[in-house]
């Protein structure tokens, strides 16, 4: 996970976008009379905690803290030793060492007396970080809202990897699936790709991790790609399914609290990724491509 | 064989569990795993899971359920093995492996306060079957494999990350389910490892690296340094410490050891020559750590972390630190812990690699 570039290019993502968000969410707690928003962030719920100051951890976990009248900071589980690195990549001018996360959070709110905070997704902290801080803080939902730079980062993601699948899968039958895995690895790492799940299958069952298989005519594959802690997910088959017929679909959220949740009815403004299984017979084919989830429909990223 | 999506169910492994579960008077034992932490579920499930999270259940009759977050994940399952929704793991006193991953929404969909299996399931997980030895080991061939291909790859003007997507390639080209791995390159002025940035190599670089790659769900270790040019007097006076650090500790290595004493002997080579105060929380992390389903599992090797070590254990020994001598430098290998001793399970020539 993660272990690929992580950077910050300010020419795509500008320091403004951060600007701008850290204002909404301080104009966000002053509607609603809250002193600050913390904003979890670990390997795998990353989105939010990328969202306001592009922190995207390889390990370990931290909290950002967003006061309302203060500067912004990151309460982090990290050695100071790669704060230097951190601060190149991110917004974040101040990093708080905090072996102790929970206890770190409460000391700061209470340095402040701040018994009332607000959280995104406060359910989705992990159960024993809720459970020290509920038990000392109390914690308000705060929305997370997207924004077109978001949007833009994804569809970057997205491109990449239809560039990545569209040079690599027309030599790829008759290799082994992680060889097939492998080459995909290389070139969409090298293009900058920060993380990957790539799963494959001879239509004989759905998308899996390789297990040595032969690739044949009509194999499918499923490449989740972050592109600078945005996720994209995309699926495409070799060859033609013209008789395939539509079997089942799905969509899943990517730009929520964690990537690839299944959900029935996307959130408005959520980047979502849309699988599709086709059949002719018992062949299997499957594919799929990333949205934008507006009110009434999915528009193309 | 890769197991990565034939799962089997392992009879052994289930009378450990429901022996545990029958002592600590649990009804139900829930295995939980995420994107990132796989390794509870996949002690009971060896499934290579691609949704958000799952769940193994474990009845104390030895039936087995699953909960899983992607309709994809349903058919990596074994076949007797029922999937159900989360409801239907309430009630009954039941116990989380892997609580403390768990979002709350979800542990507290539980009912009444889950209680916390971790701590006993990683006890468990410590001492190795033949079964985990034999992955260990292709893990352990395919990091030395790893780590020649990074030797044989890298040249100044290279970047960093250009460099770990070949590695990266290499490694699942030749069966990793994944790899965790860290890099860092220049002088004196590095002070830990991280990811890849854009950092393009130079000629006398030094070059460190840990690469961690899992195959049928466990991981092994390998730490190296390798130096763009002639070393430098400093970088081969640097090595040598290392060297005899992680030596030491691999000589004191064997049941009934204190973990501890594996630190303070790494530590005290440190000392011997001048540098004790780089063997710290500010210079360094940890001396070691134990391996299995997750590449960085407890016990850590830390002065002050005190635990028996126990035949069939797997660790790292690596005394990777800052030292104004040359910088962050890293040097470790994975260990099998024998009723005698260790057995080296990365063999990979223990040198200052240089290019």
């Amino acid at each position: 996970m993660k272990r690929g570039l992580i950077a910050w290019d300010k020419s795509e993502l500008p320091p403004r976008a951060f600007e701008t968000r850290l204002k909404r969410a301080r104009e966000r707690l002053a509607e609603l009379d809250l002193p600050a928003l913390a904003v979890y962030s670990d390997l795998w719920r990353s989105n939010y905690g990328r969202f306001y100051s592009n922190l995207m951890l390889y390990f370990n976990r931290a909290i950002l803290l967003i006061p309302r009248h203060e500067q912004l900071l990151a309460l982090c589980g990290l050695s100071p030793r790669v704060y230097p690195w951190i601060k190149s990549v991110t917004v974040l001018q101040e990093i708080v060492p905090s072996p102790d996360l929970s206890a770190k959070l409460v000391e700061v709110c209470s340095q402040r007396n701040w018994r009332r905070i607000g959280m995104i997704d406060p359910k989705g902290l992990p159960y024993d970080l809720h459970r020290a801080l509920a038990a000392q803080l109390e914690i308000q939902t705060v929305p997370h809202e997207s924004d077109e730079w978001e949007r833009t980062m994804h569809r970057r993601a997205r491109q990449m990897a239809w560039d990545g699948l569209n040079e690599e899968l027309p030599a790829s039958v008759g290799m082994l699936d992680r060889e097939f895995v492998g080459q995909l690895e290389r070139s969409l790492r090298r293009a900058g790709a920060e993380d990957l799940a790539i799963l494959t299958t001879n239509g004989d069952r759905a998308p899996a991790p390789p297990s040595g298989q032969t690739l044949h005519d009509g194999f499918s594959v499923s490449v989740a790609l972050e592109y600078r802690g945005h996720w994209t997910k995309i699926a495409q088959h070799h060859g033609s399914a013209d008789s395939a017929i539509p079997r089942a679909a799905f969509l899943e959220v990517l730009s929520g609290a964690l990537p690839f949740e299944i959900c029935e009815t996307p959130p408005e403004g959520a980047v979502v990724a849309s699988a599709l299984e086709t059949r002719d017979g018992a062949r299997r084919y499957f594919s799929g491509d990333a949205f934008w989830s507006t009110k009434n429909s999915l528009e193309p990223l | 064989m890769s197991l990565h999506n034939a799962a089997e169910i392992n009879p052994a492994r289930v009378n450990r569990l429901t022996g545990l579960m029958a002592e600590q008077g649990w009804d139900r034992l829930l295995l939980y795993g995420h994107a990132w932490r796989k390794d509870f579920f996949r002690y009971l499930l060896n499934v290579n899971f691609s949704g958000p999270y799952a769940i193994a259940a474990l009845e104390r009759s030895g039936q087995i359920r699953a909960v899983v977050s992607h309709p994809w994940d349903m058919e990596m399952l074994p076949e007797d093995t029922k999937v159900c929704d989360l409801p239907a793991l309430t009630g009954g006193s039941v116990a989380v492996a892997g609580l403390e991953l768990m979002d709350a929404g979800l542990a507290n969909s539980l009912g009444a306060a889950p209680v916390s299996a971790t701590a006993l399931m990683e006890e468990l997980r410590r001492i190795k079957a033949p079964e985990e030895i034999q992955a260990l080991r292709r893990a352990a061939a395919l990091a030395d494999r790893g780590y020649e291909c990074f030797a044989e790859i890298i040249e100044p003007g290279m970047a960093e990350f250009e460099l770990v997507a070949e590695v990266e390639a290499f490694l699942k080209s030749n069966g990793a389910e994944d790899n965790f791995m860290l890099i860092a390159s220049g002088g004196t002025e590095v002070t830990g490892m991280k990811p890849p940035t854009r950092r393009r190599f130079q000629p006398g670089d030094q070059v460190t690296t840990e690469l961690t790659p899992q195959v049928d769900g466990y991981y092994a270790q390998i730490c190296r340094t390798l130096v763009l040019g002639e070393p430098s007097a400093k970088q081969r006076e640097a090595f040598s410490i290392f060297c005899e650090a992680q030596q030491a500790a691999q000589d004191l290595l064997r049941p009934g050891i204190d973990t501890a004493d594996v630190a303070r002997v790494q530590n005290d080579v440190f000392r011997e020559h001048g540098y004790g105060e780089y063997t710290g929380a500010k210079y360094t992390r940890v001396r070691g750590h134990n391996l299995g389903l997750h590449p960085d599992e407890n016990p850590y090797v830390l002065e002050d972390v005190h635990y028996t070590v126990k035949a069939g254990m797997t660790m790292i020994a690596h005394p990777n630190t800052y030292l104004p001598l040359s910088g962050y430098m890293v040097f470790g290998d994975t260990l099998l812990v024998t009723p005698a001793g260790c057995e080296r399970l990365t063999m990979s020539e223990k040198k200052l690699f240089q290019k």
